[in-house]
């Protein structure tokens, strides 16, 4: 017999908040619950669609249940009890504070610096956090072309700190990106033509101390030095050093690595299974609990 | 920029078919409503476009829609300028017929982002020429370089809808505040506009989210409503502070129900994600597009024979409950579970 949400939600505080074991649970899972690590509770996120949504709703639901949630399409502090599939699904606008449009979100909240981290997606990202999401190859003539900007430059640049999910691959983790969607650390002067400190470049407006914060991809958590170079910080369980550099265009700093990605905790994947996303939108199959949490989801 | 007018408009109440005919030209500048294809798109305006061989569309917008997606397999979109061309797998990959025009260079691409759109929509709004914008420096988007209306001489001042320069990077004269970044307003000629409810004079309404589509609507030359329902004006008058759209601003009222479909209306019905991703799918090849087209657009002979053949069972599904969306329908692998309060709410409050 199905158990209503009522009494899930009465069993998460008897699901051990302990990490679980590598196998226990699927990569997407580490990464939602990886990225929901990086929301502090007194955040106003400002998030893009698809893993990043997932990421900050877990993160809703467990530790930074007061973070705010802002979705571009005009929506200030969702509540949300079924998983989005777009930043302008009415799912998301659920027992909101305010509904308004684009010029509430990104003049009104982002410009006017009211952003505390943006949780973005990217097709490549080079070593200084610069982020494409445009196009490979020519701009005019590109091998591949992707779907532009959307948020991703506005957001990625005027919100204090910036995270992003990229899968990673030696294509997509490069010394400098054909065309820059998102400046990082780093950026091209157009005045100059110089590449220079993107505080540089922005030197004298609110923005110029914002940029990327941390990156979070299939084989890897990352982090950016003084400089604002990325360094590998952690890699995901079963994952080597060896793996992440083979995946790499660049020579990778592994020197701060400081152990493995900490896995999910039973209640994290718990409240992830069972409130984010039941319907299986964004993850792919439901993952077996081990047989210690079924026995307690079944005693009830 | 501001367009003087000596009398105010007075909208017509028009069929489908009569709006798209008199509004829709070829080789103009649109903008629909709505965000993504999930919402408010004016599914059935693009669907009438398409059946009526409109061509050589300059969509100035800032989302892949269903409205764009339709638009692109048709090949009829000449100019996209806009921000973000998502649709495939139904949305965070290139809407693949624009992938395929673009390749064959039968499509111009104009890069922007989400907030500078909004913002060159707010400027035309309000009447202004240009409007500072804290854009990326340091992003190829305000690359000299990347300007693609440049690159293909339509910057020329020839096209009185095309800005002569994409953009431009200045010191900011006021404060002292570094670098900022001018972009020009956004006018087109047509604003299609889907709205949930809207006054027999024009006063229209919808609930969810705004995007920017007041901004969209007093930016552009015409506007085209199309309601859900078209009611008495003065049903419209109870709560005025509900309603987003003046009277004065609308030159054509559609009453259409259902005619965001496969997108939302909030309140009314949900998106149909499993037919956006049939449509997805066809988009694959030419072939299954071309079967696609035929069976879904040119076949039925209205707006309403499209509905009845997507079936009473499906559009009851798709009927919005008190939250303003459905948990009827299957999204994913699994049905949507009944909530009764976010769990976040229930178990933290605010």
């Amino acid at each position: 017999m199905a158990k209503s949400m009522e009494e899930l939600m009465e069993l998460i505080d008897k699901i051990p908040d302990t990490p679980a074991k590598p196998g226990e649970f699927i990569l997407p899972e580490l990464m939602a619950i990886a990225i929901a690590h990086e929301v502090h509770n007194d955040d106003v996120v400002f998030a893009g669609t698809g893993l990043p949504m997932v990421g900050i709703m877990t993160a809703n639901f467990t530790n930074a249940p007061k973070a705010t949630l802002i979705y571009e399409s005009g929506i200030c502090d969702g509540k949300t009890m079924h998983v989005p599939m777009s930043v302008c699904d009415q799912r998301a606008a659920n027992m909101s504070s305010t509904l308004g449009g684009l010029v509430d979100t990104f003049g009104y909240y982002l410009q006017q610096g009211y952003v505390t981290l943006g949780f973005l997606g990217g097709a490549a990202i080079d070593k200084y956090g610069g982020v494409n999401v445009t196009s490979i190859g020519d701009y005019y003539n590109p091998s591949h072309r992707f779907t532009g900007s959307g948020g991703n430059s506005d957001i990625g640049t005027m919100a204090h700190r910036v995270a992003y999910i990229i899968l990673q691959e030696k294509r997509r983790f490069l010394e400098r990106n054909d065309y820059t969607t998102t400046p990082g650390w780093w950026c091209w002067d157009f005045k100059t033509n110089e590449w220079k400190p993107k505080k540089e470049v922005w030197k004298n407006t609110a923005y110029a101390n914002n940029g990327p914060c941390g990156v979070v991809t299939n084989m890897g958590v990352y982090r950016f030095d003084a400089e604002g170079i990325i360094y590998l910080e952690t890699c995901h369980p079963g994952i080597t050093v060896e793996q992440v550099k083979d995946n790499c265009g660049f020579d990778l700093n592994v020197s701060k690595l400081t152990g493995d990605t900490p896995c999910p905790t039973y209640q994290e994947l718990f409240i992830l299974r069972e409130f984010v996303d039941p319907e299986l939108i964004f993850l792919p199959a439901k993952t077996p609990y081990t047989p210690d949490i079924q026995a307690i989801i079944d005693k009830g | 920029m501001a367009r003087i007018r000596g009398k105010s408009k007075t909208a017509e109440i028009l069929t489908l078919d009569a709006a798209v005919k008199k509004y829709a030209l070829s080789g103009s500048q649109i903008a629909f409503s709505g965000f993504t294809g999930f919402n408010r798109n004016p599914f059935a305006f693009a669907w009438e476009m398409v059946r009526q061989g409109v061509k050589d569309i300059h969509s100035i917008d800032r989302h892949g829609s269903c409205c764009t997606w339709l638009l692109n397999a048709a090949s009829a979109i000449k100019i996209f300028e806009t921000d973000w061309m998502g649709w495939g797998e139904m949305a965070g990959k290139l809407d693949i017929n624009l992938g395929r025009n673009y390749k064959a260079g039968k499509v111009i691409l104009e890069d922007y982002a989400h907030g500078a759109m909004a913002m060159r929509f707010l400027a035309g709004a309000i009447g202004a020429p240009f409007i500072p914008y804290n854009a990326p420096l340091g992003s190829d988007l305000y690359n000299e370089k990347y300007d693609a209306l440049g690159k293909a001489g339509l910057r020329d001042g020839k096209n009185p809808k095309i800005a002569k320069k994409k953009f431009i990077q200045m010191e900011e004269p006021f404060w002292g505040n570094g670098d900022t970044v001018l972009l020009p307003a956004a006018m087109p000629d047509l604003a299609v506009i889907h709205v949930a409810k809207a006054g027999d004079k024009g006063t229209a309404h919808w609930r969810g989210v705004g995007t920017i589509d007041k901004e969209i609507s007093f930016a552009c030359d015409k506007v085209v409503i199309i309601a859900e329902e078209i009611v008495p004006e003065a049903e419209m008058r109870k709560y005025p502070e509900a309603n987003q759209i003046p009277y004065f601003v609308v030159d054509a009222i559609v009453e259409c129900p259902w005619g965001a479909f496969p997108s939302s209306v909030p309140y009314y019905y949900d998106y149909d994600a499993p037919f956006m991703r049939v449509m997805d799918a066809a988009s694959r090849n030419p072939d299954d597009l071309n079967k696609f087209l035929d069976e879904w657009v040119y076949a039925p002979a209205s707006w309403e024979e499209f509905l009845i053949k997507q079936g009473a069972k499906k559009l009851l599904d798709l009927k919005a409950e008190s939250t303003g969306y459905s948990t009827r329908m299957l999204r994913g692998k699994k049905p949507a579970p009944r909530m009764k309060m976010p769990l976040s709410v229930a178990r933290s409050g605010y």
